[in-house]
């Protein structure tokens, strides 16, 4: 999934965060070392998945109806339209407020960990044994904000327009790339029907190309949700107002700017097993400026009190706010992991990519790139974050604890393995401080190391395309981050260690060009698995890999630090993308 | 100029009998720079402006000394983390806001990067009064020959210079600035130590780009009254070069107007620099005050000295350099004083 800020695109799946590219040297006060602190494994607990939620949503304690909500961002809005949205900030919106689809997430305060519950239909869908066909009965009495009843037909139509590429150029691909005919069906404006999807009674039956056994997790996106044929969605224009089927609706909406949504009088919670309408209107602006932002959330006074921000908060007001102000800071983690990734093509020697992981000064560099370490910059120890069904914790360097530089112990393994002054050419934006800062601190702590740094300068709007996704550029280590668009290790290990075939189709999102053939089958077997022994099974290869090839320096989980106004209550961290749980937020 | 000189002019006629001849020679004897000096020599204002502006420039030159040989440890703009608190949120883990002053950082240290206020803000005066120096230069020269061009020769050349100068008067200077800082920058993106020296010279560029017309309208102006003159009348009817009139004849007549130009066009021009800075499309591989001031911005709160040292540092700088170059013009111009 995509980030907040629409800066880079990329292929499908996967979110490019600017992860810290370089930053400032020296060694960590010990302070900061003694400190460090670990997010909670609670992802371990579960599945994450509760077929069996009933509607209406059980009731907040507490809870009361009435107010208005504010939502502040610096960071602009792309498309509305739900085929199209998958930033953050819009998918977060639409499914919490606004638009329905098969499958939903649901926030559980005891492990404070997001479940996939049912939405429009009445589970989380029946398979085959192959997960070749994927079945969901829909509920009856869902209606859209006009009145109009939602029928099959209307998701239908919903699931052809997620094939469009070229009119949703910024949506998820998985219909493309698991759906059946999904490689030549151009969505409804250019192949018109699409027999992939057959409708029976209130039952709809999706045939796919391959296995797909994360279906319901992409059944939770906007785009698997109902809309409604022909003029009703013009793609130019449904963007700006796409019809609610969720508790609330578009009153007005100026696009990239601003957002007011009120109450839906055609959305029945009893149809709802997680959505809640205790708010009377939202109002939500993307253009505030953020020092602005952290400042009416300081002061909390008026309307400040009901406000809340999607942004982070700077972290110039972090040490303020978290003394300060604790009870209404929420901070949580976010699914991404931050990566080095050196090439494998060109350093062959693992003990290089290990010496590399002690090298590497990571307080340092999350210290110039404005993260706040501990809340937006984690240490990271599996390559799955926390949050992932499944994950248990290892450390993948034993003998290094992961978040510390040690440079003693990076150039020891150097001068054993006689690679002294290996060179490390990596790439970062010339026209950005941040990066030019934390540039300037993996420069100086690499040389301390004993590697002879040699940075590769490019532009913010160049590096994605010329250094990161470029098999061809000239460097031997890229720096990326991923975001995993559900919560399973298939979304985190098929895309970062199965081969590609680098000279015709890239890197795809393995830019350490890791290949291995045992791993590759390990990975097709996995997602045969049953469903309910993949996390466990996901979790073991990831810590297989790491210890024995150890492809990757792991560098940090991100992470949130968001603020809210003393009368919001109900947020929390969602834990699927950072943002906050719109559908519990009431005002008190 | 000071009341003492109305009175001491005043004065003059009731002076003694035998003194005048002498008097009356020697000021018929003075050029017109002579005596606004002389005038200026009077005003204490303009001696602490100059004092102070000495003063910055001193900082700004000697600063490989200063930072190198401070005498409670060397100061770097290479940035420290050791001196970057984590837990505060990378607030400077000495010196302000959270801890008292210490004199190996008078000015504290940057949050996140750890590198000492003081250095990095004398190596940002630097770059800025090389900026403003050599761009006030360079629009000058420019502005000087092609005024003198214009007023000087009638017809077509005096019409396209006018012309030229009209459009870049109405051209709005952030619009093409903004527009036209990446066009020289963006061929050295890739290549560090030639992309400081490219925003440098890109700078410079836009500064003269749009700097120049003031100064050029100003002296075709004075050459459309001084050509119709008789030394000029004569000079030309004993067969003196274009070029022998143009810089020996008009120029010395408007040092007046070009000296006050540039005491008024260098402080603009400062200002300007740091404006674009911190509008992200000035100086970034080299330390610059608008720089400062543009990553000061998110700290006014938590940290204000950041904020604030380079910020009152700029007011002075510019405050002081527009005085005295009222004090300059004054002296030149008595007439505009009131």
């Amino acid at each position: 999934m995509r980030l907040k800020k629409p800066i880079v695109t990329l292929s499908a799946g996967l979110l490019f965060a600017l992860a810290a590219c370089g930053g400032g040297g020296g060694s960590p006060s010990p302070t900061a070392q003694s400190t460090l602190k670990n997010i909670s494994t609670g992802g371990a607990a579960g599945q994450g998945q509760n077929p069996n939620a009933q509607a209406p949503a059980p009731p907040i304690p507490g809870a009361k109806s009435g107010g208005t909500v504010t939502v502040l961002s610096a960071l602009g809005i792309t498309t509305m339209d739900p085929t199209d949205s998958y930033y953050l900030n819009t998918s977060a919106i639409l499914s919490g407020l606004v638009t329905r689809s098969l499958t939903q997430y649901q926030y559980d305060p005891k492990t404070k960990q997001m479940i996939l519950v049912p939405d429009l239909a009445t589970d989380l869908g029946t398979h085959s044994p192959d997960f070749k066909t994927w079945s969901f009965t829909l509920r009856s009495g869902i209606k859209f904000e006009n009145g109009q009843p939602v029928t099959p037909a209307d998701i239908k139509y919903g699931i052809e327009r997620s094939f469009d590429r070229s009119t949703f150029t910024l949506g998820a691909q998985y219909s493309n790339q698991y759906f059946l005919h999904g490689d030549t069906y151009k969505g409804p404006y250019k192949s018109g029907n699409y027999d992939g999807v057959t409708i029976k009674g209130m039952t709809i039956t999706i045939k796919m190309a391959k296995p797909f056994p994360d279906m319901p997790y992409w059944g939770a996106f906007p785009a698997m949700g109902p809309i409604p044929p022909g003029k009703a969605s013009d793609p130019a224009s449904y963007k700006n107002h796409p019809l609610a089927t969720g508790p609330y609706m578009f009153k007005s909406y100026t696009p990239g700017q601003s957002l007011t949504l009120v109450k839906n009088p055609y959305w029945a919670a009893n149809t709802d097993p997680a959505r809640h309408q205790y708010v009377n209107q939202w109002n939500m602006n993307f253009t505030t400026d953020a020092a602005k932002t952290d400042q009416i959330l300081g002061s909390d006074t008026g309307s400040g009190k009901t406000t809340l921000t999607i942004d982070n908060i700077l972290a110039a007001d972090y040490q303020k706010f978290s003394q300060q102000d604790a009870s209404r800071l929420v901070i949580g983690g976010q699914p991404c992991t931050f990566m080095w990734y050196p090439d494998n093509r060109q350093i062959t020697n693992v003990d290089v990519r290990r010496a590399l992981a002690y090298a590497y000064p990571y307080q340092a560099a999350w210290a110039a790139a404005g993260e706040i370490q501990g809340v937006t910059a984690v240490p990271a120890w599996n390559v799955m974050p926390p949050g992932v069904p499944g994950r248990v914790q290892y450390n993948p360097l034993p003998g290094h604890t992961p978040g510390s530089t040690d440079p003693a112990k990076a150039k020891a393994l150097l001068t054993k393995i006689g690679k002294l002054n290996y060179p490390i050419k990596f790439g970062y934006k010339t026209d950005s401080p941040e990066s030019v800062a934390v540039k300037n601190v993996i420069e100086q702590a690499l040389k301390t190391a004993g590697f002879d740094p040699q940075p590769v300068a490019s532009t913010t709007a160049n590096y994605s395309t010329d250094i990161v996704a470029n098999p061809k550029a000239p460097v031997n280590v890229r720096s990326v981050g991923w975001c995993s668009d559900w919560p399973s290790g298939a979304t985190w290990l098929p895309p970062e260690f199965q081969s590609t075939n680098i000279s015709t189709d890239g890197f795809g999102s393995n830019y350490e060009a890791f290949s291995n053939k045992s791993v590759d089958s390990q990975i097709q077997k996995i997602q045969l698995l049953p469903l309910a022994q993949q996390p466990a099974a996901w979790n073991a290869l990831d810590k297989q890999i790491m210890t024995k090839y150890f492809p990757v320096v792991l560098t940090s989980y991100g992470g949130v630090a968001l603020m809210h106004g003393s009368q919001v209550q109900g947020f929390n961290d969602d834990t699927t993308n950072g943002m906050p749980t719109f559908k519990d937020i009431w005002v008190g | 100029m000071t009341i003492a000189d109305i009175d001491s002019l005043g004065n003059e006629p009731l002076d003694p009998d035998a003194d005048l001849p002498d008097e009356a020679k020697k000021i018929a004897g003075r050029s017109p720079t002579q005596i606004a000096l002389s005038r200026l020599r009077g005003d204490r204002l303009a001696y602490v402006n100059a004092g102070i502006i000495l003063f910055l420039v001193l900082c700004a030159l000697l600063a490989p000394l200063i930072t190198t040989y401070w005498p409670w440890g060397k100061l770097s703009t290479a940035g420290d983390f050791t001196l970057v608190d984590p837990l505060a949120g990378n607030l400077p883990a000495v010196g302000p806001p959270n801890h008292g002053f210490i004199l190996a950082h008078p000015l504290g240290v940057t949050p996140n990067t750890g590198i000492d206020n003081m250095a990095y803000l004398l190596y940002g005066l630097r770059t800025d009064m090389f900026i403003g120096l050599v761009a006030t230069v360079l629009s000058m020269i420019i502005g000087i020959v092609l005024g003198l061009m214009a007023g000087f020769s009638r017809g077509i050349v005096d019409r396209v210079i006018t012309f030229a100068i009209d459009v870049f008067l109405c051209f709005p200077f952030l619009i093409g600035a903004i527009s036209l800082a990446p066009i020289i920058t963006s061929h050295y993106q890739t290549n560090e130590s030639a992309l400081t020296k490219a925003q440098i010279v890109s700078l410079i560029c836009i500064l003269v780009f749009f700097g120049w017309m003031g100064l050029a309208r100003l002296i075709r102006g004075y050459v459309i009254t001084l050509r119709e003159r008789e030394f000029i009348q004569a000079a030309q009817v004993i067969g003196a070069p274009t070029r022998r009139i143009l810089f020996k004849e008009l120029l010395p007549n408007m040092a007046g107007p070009i000296i006050v130009s540039l005491s008024l066009t260098l402080p603009a021009f400062i200002a300007a620099e740091a404006v674009l800075s911190f509008l992200g499309i000035g100086i970034t591989g080299s330390p610059s005050i608008g720089q400062i001031i543009q990553n000061a911005t998110n700290y006014y709160s938590s940290y204000p000295l950041y904020l604030y040292a380079p910020v009152l540092i700029l007011l002075v700088l510019v405050v002081t350099l527009n005085l005295l170059g009222d004090s300059v013009r004054d002296a030149f111009d008595p007439g505009t004083r009131r």
